[in-house]
This record gives C-alpha cells, sequence and structure tokens, in this order.
C-alpha cells in the first residue's frame, strides 16, 4: 500500500531527526546540564520572551502616536529623547525575533521528537494558530515605525491582499481603514498590534487545555540568561530608525519600492515581493506553511489504534491517585453505585489517553492497565528472569 | 569458609524510550556486555509501581536498576519525574522504607547512551559484590 510505504518512509526521517535532536541536547547538557537545558524548556523560553514584549511594549505604547505625521516623529521621539527608550525599542524588536526563533525550536523538537500529533493533535494546531497569529502581530508592528520601510511594506502587503479573488480590495480596506492611507491606517496598526499579540493569552490557553501541567516557565537562572543575551545583543546592535516617510502617498512616484531592512521571520511574504518573486509565490509560501503543518500529523499512520487505559474495576478504590497523575487530563472521577465500599471511580476518557502508563505507576492497587504492557506481565518477565538466574549454572 | 563468589543478578526495569538495547541483548533478555543484568522493557519509566521494584529483591535479585530519559524529556511528559519522586519518597505511591535503597540504583539517560548504561551498571555490579560480603560476613 502507498499508504505504508509513505508512513513508514516519514517515520524513518523523523527517527533519524530524533537522533540528531538528541546529540544536540546531549552537546547542550555538556554545557547547562540537564537542570538548564534551553531545549527541556523549548516550549517556556518563548513565553518569557512574549512577556518581555507586552512590557517592554508598554512604554512604547505610552509615547507613540498613530497618526501620518505624529508617528515617524514619535517613534524618533522615544529613540533619541526617552531615557533608554533605545533600549527599550531595541529590546522589543529583538525579543520579536527571539521568540519567533524559540517557537521554532519548540515546533522543530516536538515534530523531530514525535510528540505532534494523535493525542496531542489540540496543541499541535492551536500552536500553528499561535505561529500565524504572532506572525500577523510582529508584522503590524514593523508597520507601526512608519519609516520609508514601513511604508513600502504597507503597499507590499496591500499589494497581496488585492490580489485575493474577490474579497481582495474590502480586505485591504479593513487593514488600512478605508480606501486610501490616511490617519486611521495608524490607528488601525496600533489596534492591530494591540489586540492580536492579547488573544495569544487565549490562544496559549488553548495550546493547554489538554495539558495537565504545562511547562510555562523556565527556571529563573535561564530567564536572566536569555534576558543578559537580549540586551547584550541590543547593545551591540542597536535599533535605528528609517529614512522619514514621503509627505505625498498619493503620488506613487514617491513611494519607495525596496524594503531596505526585511526580517524574513516576519515579512517574507513582502520580502519575496521586494527580491522580484511573483505575488502567486509569494502566497504560495505563505499559505503553504501553515497549511503544510497542520497536514504533517495525518502522514504517519496512527501508533495504536483502538487501544487506551483499561481500569479494572473491581481494584479500584477511588483514590484519585491516576486522575492527579495523568498528563493528559485522560482520567475523570466519576461516582458509582454498584454496591461496592467506594463511592468514586476512575473513568478514562478515550479520545485524551496516551497510552503512556503513567496511571499505571501511579496505581497501588493494580486497577488500571494499558494493553500494550500489562501489569501481571511484567510480573511475569521479572519472575521468569529470576527463575533463569537460579537455574543457571553459578 | 570460602565459597566461589556468586553470580550476580540484577534486573533492569527500562523505559523503551530511554537507553537503546536493540540488538544488545541475548535470548534471555540479558545485556551481552554484562550478562548478570536482565532486561524488562516498558513503555515508559512512569509506567513502573514501586512494587516492581520490591518484587525481584523479594525474589532474591541482588539488584534493580530503573532507567528513564534524561528528567525534562520525557515522551509522555512526566514519566521520569513521577518514578523519581516515587523512589525518594515524595510521590505516592512510594517505594516502601523497608527496600534496601542500597540495592537499587536510578539512571535518567537518553536512547544514546548506552555506554553510559553498562559503565554504571558495571561499577554498581562491583559495589553489590562488595556490598554482599560485607552483609553476609
Amino acid at each position: 500500500m502507498l499508504r505504508d510505504v509513505v508512513s513508514d518512509a516519514y517515520r524513518n526521517v523523523i527517527e533519524a531527526l530524533r537522533t540528531v535532536t538528541l546529540w544536540l541536547e546531549k552537546g547542550l547538557n555538556l554545557v547547562f546540564t540537564q537542570k538548564y537545558n534551553p531545549l527541556y524548556y523549548h516550549g517556556a523560553l518563548p513565553n518569557f520572551f512574549l512577556w518581555v514584549l507586552y512590557l517592554s511594549g508598554l512604554l512604547l505604547f505610552a509615547y507613540y502616536v498613530p497618526t501620518l505625521e505624529g508617528a515617524y516623529n514619535s517613534v524618533n521621539y522615544i529613540t533619541s529623547r526617552i531615557p533608554s527608550g533605545a533600549l527599550f525599542r531595541a529590546t522589543h524588536r529583538y525579543a520579536a525575533d527571539a521568540m519567533m526563533i524559540f517557537v521554532l525550536v519548540h515546533f522543530f523538537r516536538v515534530l523531530f521528537t514525535d510528540r505532534y500529533r494523535e493525542y496531542r493533535i489540540l496543541p499541535w494546531i492551536t500552536g500553528v494558530l499561535l505561529i500565524t497569529v504572532m506572525f500577523i502581530a510582529g508584522l503590524t508592528g514593523y508597520m507601526l515605525i512608519w519609516d520609508a520601510d514601513s511604508v513600502a511594506l504597507t503597499f507590499r502587503t496591500m499589494e497581496l491582499l488585492n490580489a485575493i479573488p474577490v474579497i481582495g480590495p474590502s480586505v485591504t480596506a479593513l487593514l488600512i481603514g478605508g480606501q486610501q492611507i490616511t490617519d486611521y491606517t495608524l490607528t488601525r496598526y496600533m489596534f492591530l498590534h494591540f489586540a492580536i499579540p492579547s488573544s495569544m493569552l487565549f490562544f496559549l490557553w488553548w495550546h493547554y487545555l489538554r495539558i495537565t501541567r504545562p511547562v510555562t516557565n523556565a527556571p529563573l537562572a535561564l530567564n536572566l540568561l536569555m534576558f543578559g543575551g537580549l540586551l547584550m545583543f541590543c547593545g551591540i546592535f542597536p535599533v535605528a530608525i528609517g529614512q522619514a516617510p514621503p509627505v505625498n502617498l498619493s503620488d506613487m512616484a514617491f513611494i519607495p519600492q525596496a524594503i531596505k531592512d526585511v526580517d524574513w521571520l516576519y515579512m517574507f511574504p513582502q520580502g519575496f515581493l521586494v527580491t522580484g518573486k511573483t505575488i502567486g509565490f509569494a502566497w504560495l509560501v505563505t499559505l503553504g506553511i501553515p497549511l503544510g503543518m497542520l497536514l504533517l500529523p495525518y502522514v504517519q499512520s496512527k501508533q495504536f489504534v483502538g487501544q487506551f487505559a483499561q481500569v479494572v474495576s473491581d481494584n479500584c478504590t477511588g483514590c484519585s491517585l491516576c486522575y492527579h497523575d495523568c498528563p493528559y487530563e485522560a482520567i475523570e472521577m466519576h461516582d458509582r453505585d454498584d454496591n461496592t465500599k467506594f463511592k468514586r471511580i476512575a473513568v478514562v476518557d478515550v479520545g485524551r489517553c496516551a497510552n503512556c502508563g503513567l496511571c499505571v505507576g501511579a496505581c497501588a492497587f493494580k486497577a488500571i492497565e494499558i494493553p500494550r504492557s500489562q501489569t501481571p506481565n511484567v510480573f511475569a518477565e521479572i519472575e521468569a528472569a529470576m527463575a533463569r538466574a537460579e537455574a543457571a549454572p553459578v | 569458609m570460602a565459597t566461589a563468589p556468586k553470580k550476580l543478578n540484577i534486573i533492569a526495569i527500562v523505559c523503551e524510550r530511554s537507553v537503546n538495547f536493540d540488538k544488545k541483548l541475548n535470548e534471555q533478555n540479558q545485556i551481552k556486555e554484562c550478562p548478570n543484568v536482565t532486561v524488562i522493557k516498558v513503555p515508559c519509566s512512569g509506567q513502573i509501581q514501586p512494587s516492581m521494584i520490591e518484587a525481584p529483591l523479594k525474589a532474591g535479585a541482588d539488584g534493580v536498576i530503573t532507567t528513564g530519559c534524561r528528567i525534562g524529556d520525557c515522551y509522555y511528559r512526566e514519566g521520569n519525574k513521577f518514578l523519581r519522586e516515587r523512589l525518594l519518597g515524595e510521590r505516592q505511591p512510594k517505594l516502601r522504607a523497608t527496600v534496601d535503597r542500597k540495592r537499587l540504583q536510578a539512571y535518567w539517560l537518553s536512547a544514546l547512551e548506552f555506554g553510559q548504561f553498562t559503565q554504571m551498571a558495571s561499577s554498581f555490579s562491583a559495589y553489590l559484590e562488595t556490598y554482599e560480603s560485607a552483609t553476609t560476613g
């Protein structure tokens, strides 16, 4: 079957990438030790940068003026007049890049270690949503600066949006707040740059929904190390402001065509246009990446079809240890009324069960089993090994 | 009276995603390089109940080894952390206080670290030999 061939080939690729990941982690363990290995906090580190972004953004927000005339000057004012203003701007900008970089590390590690499909499908889908949302948040941030690059970026974005069949012009009008670029455009950008990053908190909640104890924070030492690195980067590569925007935006002759400083993490579709690719190509890549991400979990066939933890109701005392230990919120405690002396019983939510057996380890009463490795079999193996040792010649 | 040194018998209950034992075992699931260690695989170290550690010791095994992935890198998120806490008596169900801790070792190793496993297992085995002779007099 073609399905099996594709699935097997794909699994082999992922297996090889897993080995590469493990080597990388082994190396990092030598530097950071197991306790502070950044690859063990790949999901928590973007969170740290998100909070750096929220806080540094607050100060920028306090001084930003969202009008055509005021925007560029206010960014200039923040950069040159506010104490540490340039540092805050640099922090805000580079933290956005750092966050995207660690999100990608998170993405690839989860992919390479095969932790993204079946019972993990919800975190995967919401993760793709989060990356998309983050991408738009970053893009609107670059537009807010309103230097010549921002103007070029706006026009490139309008080109892309206008190319959408039927609804294109309406979407463009939604983005810039009307038919033309006016003060409303910058108000719109500021709203988007506020609303979209805030919505990430909602998507993060959704991202964590099926995980009992998500690792949302890295150790303080690691966060401080990241922050120190970020500050150093800000010091070495201070953020400048580009050329002033053209005063006359209605005459295309004055509109800058090139984006001098393309951030490929956040503006690759516009970057493609600037480097001479077609609109079709830019859209193909922009839509292809998230769609491809969403399809990846279905390439490989399922590992355990129809298998999940089984509660042995005669043994279950309703102690709820498995309920607390299940990492995927897959066990619920229900009332029982089957004339036993116990009041509650564990019930497995089939769709969430990972078949991992952590509930088995949590149970002191042999009351829960996973089909692929049952407790009696493990004890039988131990017994057999002991018997062999007894029989073996000394 | 001098007796011939007893052949040590160590049971290793291992996470199948941790140390990779492919092609390292004989037909009796003993490690070729150190045949006094018999390997029993489970899907995750989090599945290991404390009673699975007690059973071989009660039946006369000289030592028990458990392995899990590096702490921080459990495929099922928390299995190795939970086993560690059970062994340290910080999580229910705990390993019973009567279990001789000197006969038990837990390793947190990735799939790449078979070499480290055999090294640690053989020094554990050497330790158990001196421990046996000390306790039996």
